[in-house]
């Protein structure tokens, strides 16, 4: 349905609001300092994924990250699969 | 018709940004696209009678109202916001709406773009 | 797919432009098409005075370089231009000053739409 894009980490109000309104159907992508959220369980029945890039520039590997991480290329296949735009 | 939100959550005085989506939303009307603007968290002091940027040398928030009113551009606020920043009588010029945070989800989803600012 | 990216935050100090260039070149990659519309204090990565650390990356150079792929543009909003003494002689060859009817019209016909918040 919607792709949320999500660019800071979990203090930030707009970003909370933006993961508590995720449906089953949004597909929700970390981004930048958005990938923190990774480090937890998102309490969110959308698919979460994670910009790969990003969140191991910030010192962590795979096995630190609850979501699946992705690379650009798979950020746009995501996104040809969702019209509507949440970011 | 595309239908698009944008959406202010950063102060309006001390911040562009409640000015600057307002002013983008405005801009959409020479297209076939449906602007609205919701204006959350600190942005929503926006919408108090009592704000006044202009008083501090900052841009007036009130050069949006008559663009309000000549396309009847829709703003939407958010109950529980406005109660946080206990901001008690609303400014009428900006005619909001006032949705509850629960039905935040199903607002947000009824938008093409839904661009935070 | 035509897509649109907006970015409104100022290039180095955040990393924003950064992710809309690895977001444009990927979907230049597949063949889609790309427009970058830059807003508020975005606008300065397109002034070509820019001088970066050598071990730093030249944002300004790298949006040159992406230009050359004639499915890649970048819009400048002008007010925006104008509030931070950007002028047109000042700007990378190739990005085109416009400005909220741009952006419009870009919203209109696009296809798919990123934007990068403030």
């Amino acid at each position: 349905m919607a792709l949320i894009l999500v660019k800071y980490g979990t203090n930030h109000p707009a970003e909370k609001l933006k993961i508590r309104s995720a449906r089953a159907e949004d597909k929700v992508v970390l981004v930048q300092n958005g990938v923190y959220w990774a480090l937890e369980s998102l309490q969110t029945p959308a698919k979460v994924y994670a910009i790969k890039d990003d969140f191991f520039a910030r010192g962590y590997s795979q096995t630190d990250s609850k979501v699946s991480l992705i690379t650009y290329g798979e950020f746009i296949d995501l996104l040809e699969g969702e019209k509507k735009f949440i970011g | 018709m595309k239908k698009l939100l944008f959406v202010a959550y950063q102060s309006p005085v001390g911040s562009i940004w409640v000015n600057e989506t307002f002013r983008t939303a405005f801009g959409m009307y020479g297209e076939d696209l449906d602007p609205s603007v919701l204006l959350i968290d600190e942005a929503s002091v926006a919408l108090s009678k009592g704000t006044k940027p202009e008083t501090i040398g900052l841009l007036p928030l009130s050069i949006c109202h008559k663009y309000i009113k000549n396309y009847g551009t829709k703003v939407y606020t958010i109950k529980q916001h406005l109660e946080k920043f206990k901001v008690k009588e609303l400014d009428e010029n900006f005619k909001a709406e006032i949705i509850d945070e629960a039905d935040l989800a199903d607002f947000l989803h009824s938008f093409d773009y839904v661009i935070f600012m | 797919m035509k897509l649109g990216i907006q970015v409104m935050v100022p290039p180095y100090t955040y990393q924003d432009l950064d992710t809309a260039i690895k977001i444009a070149e990927a979907a230049l990659e597949k063949g889609h098409e790309v427009t970058l519309f830059l807003f508020a204090d975005s606008v300065i990565c397109t002034n070509k005075n820019i001088k970066p650390l050598r071990i730093d990356r030249n944002i300004p150079q790298k949006l040159i370089e992406l230009m050359k792929n004639n499915k890649f543009q970048v819009h400048i909003c002008g007010i925006c231009m104008d509030y931070r003494g950007i002028t047109t002689e000042m700007i990378i060859e190739g990005s085109k000053p416009s400005g909220l009817p741009e952006l419009a019209n870009l919203l209109y016909t696009c296809d798919r739409f990123v934007n990068l918040m403030a």
